[in-house]
């Protein structure tokens, strides 16, 4: 029996933020009940026979991740009644971690108690800023007092495992704003922080006024400060980074979060919703039409030695943990490098990696260029490979 | 029509750029009839889609155009297009020499430019009647009568009655032709002596072989008759002969004195026909071959190398081809350690040399990465042997050379007075040696200075455009050798050295074009994982240094619900972007790094 992760998209939202470019609407209330029928359907057909047999003799379900969109804005029961369901794809672990993410303005003490009889047992909360003029900025719904109001919330409702999100590198964003923001998440004593920076995605409204020149957002040096500060600021209140934009009190990681690093089998459902199972990706329209019309498991892609390979490496080394030498060993039948490589006793000469106690990992010099050292490490694969 | 040389007038266009040259010819391609309306594009003799963007001519072109004119007498008229650089001078002056009259062009607001005094001066050298014509009078703000003065009193030509015409809308193309017939003088050649045709261009047809376009000085040629290259040496068999259409060519019987048309004799090689060179009958031979020939020498070298290795055997073919049609161009296979495979290539010039890359690009899809132009160095070796070196990686150990000898070119300038000052400062700073200086019409000035090669292809044609606000015109002619003190520039990246970035240069500018080298380096060789010290070293030495620091930033944050198809997407570019790039030791240099050391400042 192997460990499953599965995640569910929601895809609707009061309002698209001006940053977002992922699958979500607002405005299709009228759509969410068929939503739902959807979701379900689907996710019945997962519980019986599938290209993948029976998944309930193969696998346990170790986490479900909710997410979206803002799952929270959607009556709780439909919420409630799809987890149901999918305890009948695979049995769930009797400490399953079960993550619904939503936004400050939207919980209520109604829906808490919905979620937790439902099982839920994590929150994450999109905080992205404690400065009520960069989240109206960035076109989110909430203030900074709502999301101290919805952590308290959410613990009466008895949800102690709190994940709050940040962001950083934002447009007119300041390092003493940036300060105060991890300084007033970490007040709140949540056990567990994501701090992501600004992509700037094409298409999006924020993306079109950095082009106009409306708004300009910090440089480089900018943002390696403010993650850089972030690190230390975080540490000093023990929690630990345990991949690129995760930080966590100890035994407080996202087991979830962990399952995509370290290329777990996940089963996504909902519209957009991406799967691995079986060293297999595949994944649902992007496009709610399509996925309402019934169009499911696009760009099936049955992944090569090369290609598990190199997500190995690209994955692995987004964590602190890094690549386990052993475990490599066994799966390709070969050391992950000569002993005398001099390439990677380049990048360990110059800091960017360590090898110890069996595992290569990235320092933290290393992940601020992660694609780069990556590129590094699959050169090294290529000629491994020959 | 019957062979009569006094109803023959062979002539030319000339004019500043954009003063109307080609739409005119246009014109009076369609008024002769030669060309219909239907077939005309425009600029027809410009066929080489580079031609008709840049505005420029880059291969001479004839056609013949039956003409009746207002006496009833049918003629036989010649328009001979010619170049218009300075890199084309020598193909121009032969165009030039099979002409006796010169169409001068002068727009009728811009009046006389740069050029336009240029190209008389060329014309006039040549002995050439100058047909002074004002084009663009349907402008608003043409002044013709004004203009007109202004040739009279600069150039000194008369222009009475010379025509006013607007060649975009078809008018006075009648006067322009009568003023040929009228004034152009009719040949005068010798049609009983031994033949004299002087080739004033080449080109490579695909059923005929290499044909040479030529104008006969003396004597005539039929199909069988043996001819014979006076400088080339080489004889052939003469398949056809005739005279040029617009889009072909019309065979003839033969071609006698007084003439313009082409000779076909299967010749393989374009290389056997010389632009200036003199053909003759080999059982018939004239005593003396016409005077001004030069053998083509290309004047400055590169290494073309294809952006993607697996290009190389494309890149052979394209060379190939482009040779057909171009006896100038000239290439070798040489090999770089930075670059790979790739080829040496000759050019008569940059702009030569710029058409030539951008054909290969267009024409052939190619991307390519060339090497800094250089000349050809002499190299005396202590052991009293001589090099010829036209790849600085060539040259042997310092130690092993005795002296080294740079080629010099005689070079004129011909600018309106204001600006005497700013050519003296320019030809100084690029090491010229001052030899004369003449007032001449209109206020303006000839200089005359010695100029190492090396230099003018470097920047000094951009930087007298720049200086003389495109009014002063440029020519220059090779002169010779001279002993020079030359030193090899190396480039090193992270202590390894480069091939493909050393140039040779005069010591005095060795430090100079180090730094700004290094510093272009810098900018165009994106941060990696390791600084990255660039340095500029003569000998060995160290005179320049600058550092391309390391990454600073390249990580995405983040990964939503599981999709890692960006972060997928992301690697494969990032792959591509590396694979691009050469390598050079441990230091990944992308293409455009090689380009931009040879952007001026």
């Amino acid at each position: 029996m192997k460990p499953l992760a599965v995640y569910i998209h929601v895809p609707f939202c009061a309002r698209k933020c001006a940053y977002c470019d992922f699958a979500s609407w607002s405005g299709r209330e009228g759509e969410w009940r068929r939503y739902f029928d959807a979701l379900v359907t689907e996710i019945r057909l997962w519980s019986g026979i599938t290209d993948f047999g029976l998944l309930k003799e193969r696998f346990h379900v170790q986490s479900v991740f909710v997410g979206g969109g803002t799952p929270t804005l959607v009556p709780a029961e439909l919420i409630a009644e799809a987890l149901e369901l999918c305890r009948r794809i695979a049995p769930f672990d009797a400490d399953a971690e079960i993550t619904i993410e939503g936004n400050p303005g939207t919980l209520t003490p109604e829906k808490l108690r919905t979620y937790r009889t439902a099982g839920v047992n994590r929150l994450s909360m999109g905080a992205q800023s404690f400065d009520d003029g960069l989240l109206r900025a960035l076109g989110r719904i909430h203030t900074a007092a709502q999301t101290v109001e919805a952590v308290e919330m959410a613990r009466d409702a008895g949800f102690f495992n709190i994940n709050l999100d940040l962001m950083y590198g934002l447009p007119g964003q300041g390092m003493a704003q940036w300060m105060d923001t991890l300084h007033r998440a970490v007040a709140l004593g949540v056990p567990h922080i994501s701090a992501y920076s600004l992509i700037l995605e094409p298409g999006t409204p924020l993306h079109e006024r950095v082009a106009r020149g409306e708004v300009t957002v910090p440089d480089d040096d900018a943002v390696i400060t403010m993650q850089r500060a972030a690190v230390a600021s975080l540490s000093k209140s023990d929690y630990g980074r345990y991949e690129i934009s995760n930080y966590a009190k100890p035994k407080s990681e996202s087991r979830h979060n962990l399952a995509y690093w370290y290329r777990g089998d996940y089963l996504g459902l909902g519209c957009a919703a991406h799967s691995m199972l079986d060293d297999c990706r595949f994944s649902n329209p992007d496009a709610l039409d399509d996925y309402l019309a019934g169009e499911r498991m696009a760009d099936v892609q049955r992944l090569t030695r090369w290609d598990v390979i190199e997500e190995t490496v690209m994955l692995n080394t987004r964590t602190t943990r890094g690549i386990d030498l052993t475990a490599w060993e066994n799966r390709f039948g070969r050391p992950f490098a000569s002993k005398e490589c001099a390439a990677l006793k380049r990048l360990a000469g110059a800091g960017y990696i360590e090898i110890k106690d069996g595992r290569l990992r990235l320092t933290g010099r290393g992940l601020e260029v992660q694609n780069a050292v990556v590129l590094e490490l699959l050169e090294i694969q290529e000629a491994m490979e020959r | 029509m019957n062979y009569d040389q006094s109803r023959i007038r062979n002539f030319c266009i000339i004019a500043h750029i954009d003063h109307g040259k080609s739409t005119l010819a246009d014109r009076i391609l369609e008024r002769t009839g030669v060309m219909k309306l239907r077939d005309m594009t425009d600029q027809v003799l410009d066929s080489m889609e580079l031609e008709r963007e840049r505005g420029i001519t880059i291969k001479s072109k004839a056609v013949r155009m039956p003409y009746t004119a207002k006496d009833g007498v049918e003629y036989e008229l010649n328009l001979i297009d010619t170049p218009g650089h300075v890199d084309f001078t020598y193909e121009v002056s032969r165009a030039l020499a099979a002409c006796e009259g010169a169409i001068l062009v002068v727009d009728a607001s811009q009046g006389i430019e740069a050029q336009t005094l240029a190209n008389v001066y060329m014309a006039l050298e040549h002995d050439l009647e100058i047909l002074p014509v004002i084009n663009k009078i349907d402008l608003p703000s043409a002044q013709p009568e004004v203009v007109k003065g202004e040739i009279e009193d600069e150039i000194g030509i008369d222009c009475e009655g010379c025509p006013l015409v607007s060649a975009k809308q078809g008018l006075g193309i009648d006067d322009v032709l009568e003023a040929v017939v009228e004034r152009v003088p009719a040949p005068t050649d010798d049609v009983d002596a031994p033949l004299q045709a002087l080739i004033f261009d080449s080109y490579y047809d695909n059923y005929r072989g290499a044909i040479s376009s030529v104008r006969l000085k003396a004597g005539r040629v039929k199909v069988g008759d043996r001819i014979r290259m006076m400088a080339g040496k080489c004889e052939f068999d003469v398949t056809e002969v005739g005279a040029y259409l617009p889009l072909g060519y019309s065979p003839k019987d033969e071609l006698c004195a007084g003439e313009v048309g082409y000779i076909a004799a299967s010749i393989k090689d374009i290389a056997d026909i010389h632009v200036g060179d003199t053909i003759t009958l080999a059982n018939n031979p004239a005593k003396e071959p016409l005077p001004g020939y030069k053998p083509v020498l290309p004047m400055v070298y590169c290494g073309i190398y294809p952006a993607d290795g697996a290009d190389y055997e494309t890149l052979r073919d394209a060379l190939e081809k482009l040779r057909l049609n171009d006896a100038a161009l000239s290439y070798e296979p040489e090999t770089s350690v930075a670059l790979g495979y790739g080829f040496r290539c000759g050019f008569l010039g940059l702009l030569h040399m710029e058409i030539i890359q951008q054909r290969l690009e267009r024409e052939f899809d190619l991307d390519l990465v060339t090497t800094a132009p250089s000349v050809v160095y002499k190299v005396v070796k202590t052991d009293g042997t001589t090099l010829m070196i036209d790849n600085p990686t060539n040259l042997p150990p310092v130690q092993e050379i005795d002296w080294m000898e740079e080629p010099c070119v005689d070079a004129q300038v011909i600018t309106p007075q204001e600006y005497v000052g700013a050519i003296m400062e320019l030809c100084q700073d690029k090491r010229g040696t001052f030899k004369d200086m003449k007032y001449i019409e209109g206020g303006r000035v000839l200089l005359n200075y010695d100029l190492p090669l090396n230099e003018v292809i470097y920047d000094f044609f951009d930087q007298l455009k720049s200086r003389t606000r495109g009014y002063a015109s440029f020519d220059y002619e090779l002169k010779g050798y001279v002993r020079s003190d030359l030193v090899k520039l190396d480039m090193l990246l992270n202590g390894e050295q480069c091939d493909a970035l050393s140039i040779i240069v005069h010591r005095d500018r060795a430090y100079p074009r180090g730094r700004s080298i290094a510093e272009k380096l810098k900018e165009a060789i994106p941060r990696q994982l390791f600084e990255i010290p660039i340095q500029a070293a003569i000998g060995g030495k160290v005179i320049a240094r600058e550092t391309v620091k390391a990454l600073r930033k390249d990580v995405l944050a983040k990964c939503s619900g599981g999709d890692i198809t960006r972060k997928k997407k992301l690697l494969e570019k990032q792959k591509e972007g590396k694979k691009r790039m050469r390598q050079v030791g441990s230091v990944a240099v992308p293409s455009e790094a090689f380009m931009a050391v040879l952007k001026m400042d």
